[in-house]
């Protein structure tokens, strides 16, 4: 498919239209004085001068909370009904390349063997319409763990902005060919506008991913003190796992009366002392290092080597939003020695 | 059942509770049938698999089914009332109903175990898994060698399974040891006074053509392993079963992760060789 070209104003017909057809059109919007993905209802509302929204838009795809199946005691025991999802179209407008790359990680865990049609029958119906980057700041490190702004992996549909205030459209996937497609009144054909130059961000000399990876997979790093001294300031908040767009844990939650009530699966955080808490008292994981190394570990070993994909995408939200400044790339450096 | 045309790994079939067990003051074994007549018939497990055990309104929990495989019809879970379900679990009665999600994981292969002499230990609430095993085999006992027993718990009245304890006393093919922690002991108690690692090297059983399973607080595991290794067991003539805190069972949920190996889905029964790869963080 010939690259396209979308007009800036055109977003407002293309908010109306996908409207219009039942979907829900998520974009970048200031909320609270933070850039935040929400769902829009005009262009206006649209914030384009962001680095990255604040949350990942993982939540789009796996919500913070959703009722798996609602259940009410009956007379002669309980009634148990299963929840269904029938997701809208969410077209997802204004994403940055590096948390485009996510969505396939999430997928990964969450079709392994068995498969949550909570996720996929989302996923399947998400459109992600990626924005290239004009702008970053010191947090960004896309380009350490191998993606940039010209990363296309993860977009349906991947937009440079253009000099005369457009974006050069390029539908990657399939899903993307068919968007663009059904709402091709919006676009216009590409009558070669200039593109603005993207931002790249410095690669971080001191990181070298295969050896970090070489480094997890020998068990003896496990009682090395550079854990330990490392994550010592960690607070153990979750920050971190709450905007990062591949982390994936989650915790089933029962709420309700004692006469009716929902399951529900909720977001849960591996930096948090309870969640690998046996009732025992026996605890896997039962100091805050262990936890951080958890964490690292699933990012830099599990996700690679079980599921093929990335584990950070290098988006910088866990630098920005960490409370004691634990910058994971000073971890990295650390361990690519 | 439910009219449910997605596919929702997350919603439990029904049970009803048929029968109750109460083997200490904080242990009950309940027995299980499912609601629906086809499940009920046809449910078909492996000896070491678990389940997702749900009391609605307070959540599921994780244990091992306890029963085995070669008793159709209905199966078994025990658990001691430690946190909020297994509390609220407690506080159902006969009749009543609760959710299961399973059978999760991999098994004990006691088809290639066919001739060997079998071995178990288990302390405390580790006895559960176990004693599927033990159930299996003596359900199919001219497929196995001699059959070893050695069970400990803190004190006599923590040791579950009492009647069944008492029945594998009196086999003739079976050599059961029994043995409370020191200090556990009442004054009747003929059983041995130990901690189970102690007790198991007291015991020596050959570890010529057999197999060890254990079970139980994971710093008796630790021990066991160490035992047994003393006793001339290589690690892979040693099984055990790590069973961790688990939400989804089904490799999603990110909490029984021991290192790189997810307990819910390559595990929970693993050899001895496999757990000294892994790291040392259960």
């Amino acid at each position: 498919m010939a690259d396209k070209y979308l007009k800036k104003e055109a977003l407002e017909k293309l908010i109306a239209a996908v409207s219009s057809s039942g979907g829900c059109f998520i974009a970048p919007t200031t909320d609270a004085r933070q850039v935040v993905f929400k769902s829009v209802e005009k262009a206006a509302d649209i914030t384009h001068d962001y680095v990255l929204a604040r949350n990942s838009y993982k939540e789009f795809v796996f919500p913070q909370t959703e009722v798996v199946a609602t259940f009410a005691v009956r007379q002669h025991g309980i009634g148990l009904t299963g929840k269904e999802v029938a997701p809208k179209e969410t077209v997802i407008f204004g994403a940055r390349p590096c948390e485009a790359a996510s969505l396939s990680s999430l997928r990964a865990v969450f079709t392994w063997d068995f498969i949550d049609e909570f996720y996929t029958k989302r996923e399947d119906r998400t459109i992600v319409m990626t924005v290239a980057c004009t702008t970053g700041d010191e947090a960004c490190f896309c380009t350490t763990v191998g993606l940039s702004p010209e990363s296309t992996a993860g977009s349906d549909v991947y937009l440079k902005e253009t000099a005369d205030n457009g974006y050069l459209v390029q539908a990657i996937s399939e899903k993307g060919k068919a968007f663009v497609e059904k709402y091709a009144a919006v676009f216009e054909e590409q009558a070669g506008a200039k593109t603005k130059k993207l931002f790249m961000p410095e690669k971080i000399k001191g990181i070298d991913l295969a050896k970090i990876t070489g480094r997890l997979k020998n068990t003896g790093h496990y009682d090395e003190p550079v854990w330990a001294e490392l994550t010592r300031k960690c607070i153990g908040c979750g920050a971190c796992t709450y905007v990062c767009p591949t982390c994936h844990c989650f915790d089933m939650v029962d709420e309700g009366t004692a006469y009716e009530g929902e399951r529900r699966k909720n977001w849960d955080s591996c930096q948090y002392d309870s969640f690998t808490l046996h009732a025992s008292g026996h605890n896997p994981r039962d100091t805050q290092f262990k936890r951080w190394r958890n964490r690292f570990m699933c990012k830099f070993s599990i996700y690679p080597d079980k599921f093929a994909s990335k584990g950070c995408v290098g988006c910088g939200r866990c630098v920005r939003v960490c409370p004691v400044r634990l910058d994971i790339t000073e971890v990295m450096e650390e361990l690519s020695k | 059942m439910t009219d449910n045309k997605m596919n929702n790994i997350y919603l439990p079939q029904l049970v009803t509770i048929e029968d109750i067990y109460d083997e200490t003051p904080d242990v009950r074994s309940y027995r299980l049938v499912f609601k629906d007549s086809t499940l009920r018939e046809g449910f078909d497990f492996k000896a070491g698999q678990f389940g997702l055990y749900s009391a609605f309104g307070l959540g599921e929990s994780t244990f091992c089914i306890a029963s085995s495989p070669t008793r159709k019809g209905y199966f078994q879970c025990t658990f001691r009332r430690a946190g909020r379900v297994t509390n609220g679990m407690a506080d159902l009665s006969i009749g009543d109903t609760m959710g299961f999600r399973g059978p999760y994981g991999n098994w004990f292969p006691l088809d290639q175990w066919k001739g060997k002499n079998m071995v178990f230990i288990a302390g405390g609430i580790g006895l559960p898994p176990v004693r599927s095993v033990i159930w299996n085999c003596l359900d199919r006992r001219e497929e196995f060698g001699r059959i070893t027993i050695v069970y400990g718990a803190r004190t006599v009245s923590d040791l579950v399974y009492k009647e069944e304890l008492a029945h594998w006393g009196k086999r003739a093919d079976v050599t059961l040891v029994q043995a409370v922690d020191p200090g556990g002991q009442t004054p009747d108690w003929t059983g041995k006074v130990g901690f189970v690692p102690t007790v198991l090297e007291q015991t020596a059983p050959a570890a010529e053509n057999s197999i060890a399973i254990t079970c139980g607080p994971p710093i008796m595991i630790k021990f066991v392993l160490a035992t047994l290794n003393k006793l001339g067991f290589r690690d892979e003539q040693v099984y055990t079963t790590l069973e961790n805190k688990m939400k989804c069972g089904v490799g999603k949920c990110g909490r029984c992760n021991v290192g790189d190996v997810y307990i819910c889905k390559e595990g929970p029964v693993y050899n001895a060789a496999e757990v000294k790869k892994m790291y040392n963080d259960f």
